[in-house]
């Protein structure tokens, strides 16, 4: 809660450096800020093509397959990115920290931001497509889609967590960054992204150990509401913010743990 | 009150996660835990030990001694960058770090919005930093690149604009680390110049240098630091004599005073009825040892009188360090017809613009009879450092402009002789 506060009352700096980070990124394209429309654009095209004609998996409840397989995705590209670059956000930025006097919990805190900034831009392409497939009678439209904004939260929660946890934690331990990618390498496959738990085929024991990822629950509220147009069980939304709120409160334990000896270590 | 600050009982200890340490990485600190539960302690590091230090506002306070004697450390912690470990460090009001400057800046935004962010990081408004833009502008002197990004700046460019947005910030305390030393000859005299103006109206200042010279022109007082500890502290002058022979291994105290005793010797002389016990510059209220060319200062002349006298002359005589004479003035030419002298008392010579050029000068000071008999008579009693933007040649720097009628030309938006802005 200190820490909401914290970045409440510098939530013109945060503004400011985020918007830094998005227009530094585009700055020196042609396109500009159409990439951040273009990619999750290119990104569906990519899948439409590849799931529909090379392979097509099916499963219950999974079709089609590449919009089944773009509304799992887009989350966890929100995740996994800003946790990617949560890594390196306060080694960046320590000649910064050495000179000012700034709260770094500002920098993980952009970073998720700047995120979440790229996944909400990505989501009218999601919401085009639900509607051509209606059109084209792939699927029927979920009227559940504005629930996306109630699913997000526990994301933002679990993401901010874990960006605060990695951020300070790679200062302290230059191995981390390595160890983070492996991590969520390990993370992706074992969450219901690419497949959904309940059609799977597997020994009853890897199931379970699946069901135990505390990031299904988060990608099963937000496939519902964007894709399967339905109201996930309230267990489900319940397990969904749970994880969010342990994952901040832990990460800003870890972060407040580190904070006192990260400019020393930077 | 804004402006101070007070360390009390300040020590500093690092554990060493650099290189040396097991715990770099965490396989390493896996492996350390399993394997060592007790942590040695050779990995700490004390670099302060017990700091009791209180620097009043306005004062301009230097640190020096050897590297890693914990001068940038102390700096750090006046910046509330680096939290004590022990003690406690009280600063007042707005503290500005000129640390490295430029550091923050994004390489692909323009330096315009990269000023807007880092004046935002050193805690002003956005609205603050926009109405100071131009005088940034100015002071960087980087005309339209103010628009571009900053990865193409020269390195240059890049330190003045970390400068402008520092000193833009308006700070109570200003803390200053080496940062004089990276610039030109050109931006150095500025920000010289700039630091002037700001100990005119009352920031407090530290500075880490090992430009010694420059301590002794910019600082009341200077803090010798050895190991992390206070060796010694006091006027800016004593206390660099001392650092200097500690650092030429001269080790004979009293042989060394002694020396500087009789020096002194031949640069004073008088019959000691009347003594000189201080003099200083004041710009603004605080003494300095700096003022900005064409801006107003006293001379201040502190006596004491052992023997009144009823004729007697006060004189000031400014000289430049290669024997130049500059100027010389006194209270028998100003048409002051002398009385009586017999208590303690000051003097002041107050001139309402120096109009020197830039430069170091010396001043002689003088209480004497008319005839010439020395009461005490003190040469190179105080050193001045004039600073200016421009590097005017010569010794006198009067205000001027050009005007012409024939000649086409534009200019560079750059300094004439009028322009002796007031900070």
């Amino acid at each position: 809660m200190t820490v909401f506060r914290l970045l409440w009352r510098h939530r013109a700096l945060v503004a400011v450096l985020v918007r830094r980070e998005i227009d530094a990124r585009y700055r020196a394209s042609v396109l500009g800020f159409f990439w951040s429309l273009l990619n999750p654009l290119l990104l569906l095209a990519v899948y439409a093509v590849v799931f529909t004609y090379i392979f097509s998996p099916r499963f219950p409840g999974g079709d089609p397959y590449p919009l089944f397989l773009f509304s799992g995705l887009l989350p966890w590209l929100f995740f996994s990115g800003a946790v990617l670059d949560g890594s390196a956000t306060l080694v960046d930025n320590g000649p910064l920290l050495a000179k000012v006097m700034c709260p770094p919990e500002i920098f993980p805190a952009v970073t998720v931001v700047s995120h979440l900034v790229h996944h909400i831009l990505a989501l009218p392409i999601l919401f085009l497509a639900m509607i051509v497939s209606e059109a084209t009678d792939l699927k029927v439209f979920p009227w559940t889609f504005p629930l996306v904004a109630v699913a997000l939260i526990p994301w933002i929660l679990a993401t901010g967590g874990a960006v605060f946890a990695v951020s300070v934690l790679s200062v302290h331990y230059r191995d981390m960054r390595d160890l983070v990618g492996h991590l969520l390498n390990l993370l992706f496959f074992s969450s219901p992204i690419i497949y959904s738990l309940e059609g799977l085929q597997v020994p009853i024991v890897l199931h379970r150990i699946l069901a135990l990822n505390p990031l299904a629950s988060l990608v099963v509220v937000y496939r519902d509401a964007v894709f399967a147009g339905k109201v996930s069980s309230p267990q489900i939304w319940l397990t969904a913010f749970a994880v969010g709120i342990i994952s901040w409160w832990l990460g800003t334990r870890v972060f407040a743990a580190y904070r006192e000896t990260l400019v020393e270590a930077v | 009150m804004k402006g101070s600050i007070r360390f009390s009982e300040v020590s500093k200890v690092f554990r060493w996660r650099g290189s040396r340490s097991r715990r770099e990485t965490l396989k390493g600190a896996f492996f350390h835990r399993w394997f060592r539960r007790r942590g040695t302690t050779s990995e700490e590091h004390v670099a302060l030990d017990g700091i009791d230090l209180e620097i009043v506002p306005g004062e301009a306070v230097a640190l020096i001694g050897p590297n890693g004697s914990g001068k940038s450390t102390l700096l750090k912690l006046t910046g509330g960058i680096l939290k004590p470990t022990s003690g406690t460090v009280e600063v007042d009001g707005r503290v500005t770090a000129l640390i490295e400057l430029g550091a923050g800046f994004h390489p692909e935004i323009t330096g315009r919005e990269n000023v807007v962010i880092n004046g935002m990081l050193l805690g002003l408004e956005r609205r603050e930093i926009e109405a100071r833009m131009q005088e940034i502008v100015d002071f960087a002197d980087i005309g339209s690149f103010i628009d571009q990004p900053v990865k193409i700046y020269s390195s240059g460019m890049y330190v003045r604009l970390g400068f402008a947005v520092a000193v833009a910030a308006d700070p109570n305390v200003l803390l200053i680390d080496e940062v004089l030393a990276v610039g030109d000859e050109v931006f150095t005299r500025r920000c010289l110049d700039r630091l002037a103006r700001m100990r005119q109206r009352g920031v407090t200042m530290v500075l880490v240098s090992h430009d010694l010279d420059l301590v002794t022109s910019f600082a009341d007082r200077a803090l010798y630091l050895e190991r992390g500890r206070l060796v010694a502290e006091g006027p800016a002058d004593a206390v660099v004599a001392r650092y200097r022979s500690d650092a030429a291994g001269d080790t004979d105290r009293g042989h060394e005073e002694g020396q500087a005793r009789q020096v002194e010797g031949d640069r004073r002389w008088g019959n000691g009825d009347v003594e000189i016990i201080g003099v200083e510059l004041l710009t603004g209220e605080a003494p300095s040892r700096m003022v900005p060319g064409g801006s107003s200062c006293r001379l201040r002349i502190r006596y004491s009188v052992h023997n009144p006298v009823d004729d007697f002359v006060f004189g000031v005589a400014w000289h430049r360090a290669d024997g130049t004479q500059v100027s010389g003035h006194n209270t028998e030419l100003a048409g002051f017809v002398p009385r009586r002298l017999a208590s303690d008392g000051e003097v002041c010579c107050v001139y309402d613009s120096l109009q020197l050029a830039p430069g170091d000068y010396l001043v002689d000071v003088a209480v004497h009879a008319r005839n010439g008999l020395a009461y005490d008579y003190w040469c190179d009693a105080l050193k001045v450092r004039v600073t200016s933007e421009v590097e005017w040649p010569g010794v006198w720097s009067p205000p001027h402009r050009w005007l012409s009628t024939g000649p086409e030309w534009e200019k560079s938006g750059a300094k004439d002789g009028t322009d002796q802005k007031d900070g």
